[in-house]
């Protein structure tokens, strides 16, 4: 084991993934633009089960977004904690596991 | 492809929780004892980074967008059963901050894009990269998605609120995410083939252990 390579490829990867949460409102806008379908609503549509869709829980930032920031913002802030909390919960995942 | 509550029935629901819960059990014991403190750290980085590539929605004129779910590329690079615990840690805070996915759905969720992406993408891609390693990145991939989508469509198509209208949901599903999928493709190869060349001792998926490869310094 190697510390100083797992440093290294830990932080390019890191500045990899710092990169995709930086373009994550572009690609918010961008995408918006075009109007945003998937198969899955596509499916709904064709079957009249749009209307069924339900949100029991909405969650603490709906939808990736942020109550009173703007949509840039407020998917750049939800990139930001979903990406570091994804990586909290996997590494503390992983921590437990080699107990 | 992420379903919304109210979408499955309730027996769907409680078959897709019950297939995943089982699997995810059987990849939690599977994987202690496997972890180290190379690929701990891999682990997070990958879960991570799927999450973040997840935000990126492409955008694809005429109306819809695709964006990767990284099922496959998980399975490859982590092995199957870190690759499922990776995306269930992705598939889970995606539902429960974001409300992406419902929490009834949550199950079928976690079975198609924890367990058959990851599954069916690392059997792809092994029973594949005899012929050319990129290219089965490439299949694994959009094989992968497709698969998913297919169990996505029949989980849907056999629930009231789809009127049970299997015949619609799953061809719609599958073309859709077939063609979307070549796009999963591509990222996964793209990818895969970087990470290949710059670090072969990361791609634990490569390894005919399953899910092993050696603790490997530079």
């Amino acid at each position: 084991m190697n510390t100083v390579s797992t440093a290294s490829w830990m932080r390019r990867a890191l500045l990899f993934v710092l990169a995709l949460v930086i373009l994550a409102p572009a690609f918010g806008w961008a995408s918006g633009a075009v109007g945003y379908a998937e198969p899955l609503e596509n499916a709904a549509e064709a079957t009249g089960a749009a209307d069924a869709a339900s949100a029991i829980n909405p969650g603490l930032l709906p939808d990736y977004s942020v109550l009173g920031l703007a949509p840039p913002l407020g998917t750049l802030v939800s990139a930001v904690v979903g990406t570091s909390l994804t990586l909290a919960v996997a590494l503390g995942l992983g921590r437990l596991l080699e107990l | 492809m992420h379903i919304p509550d109210g979408f499955l029935d309730l027996w769907v629901a409680g078959a897709f929780w019950l297939g995943s819960g089982v699997i995810i059990g059987i990849a939690v014991r599977r994987a202690k004892g496997e972890l180290g403190n190379e690929r701990t750290p891999l682990l997070g980085v990958v879960a991570a980074g799927i999450f973040a590539a997840q935000m990126l929605n492409w955008p694809i004129p005429g109306g819809t967008s695709a964006h990767f779910v990284g099922g496959a590329f998980a399975g490859i690079l982590l092995g199957p059963y870190l690759g499922v615990l990776a995306m269930t840690a992705v598939v889970t805070i995606q539902a429960l901050v974001f409300g992406d996915g419902g929490i009834v759905a949550l199950g079928g969720n976690l079975f198609a894009m924890a367990v058959v992406d990851v599954f069916v993408g690392y059997g792809l891609f092994r029973a594949s990269r005899r012929f050319h390693e990129t290219g089965a990145a490439f299949v694994a991939g959009w094989g992968a998605i497709t698969v998913s989508a297919l169990v996505v469509g029949l989980g849907v198509g056999l629930s009231s609120a789809f009127a049970y209208e299997v015949g619609v949901t799953v061809p719609i599903m599958v073309v859709g995410h077939a063609l979307l999928g070549l796009i999963e493709g591509a990222i996964t190869a793209a990818v895969y083939g970087y990470v290949a060349d710059a670090r072969p001792d990361l791609v634990l998926g490569r390894f005919s252990d399953d899910a092993l490869a050696p603790e490997v310094g530079l």
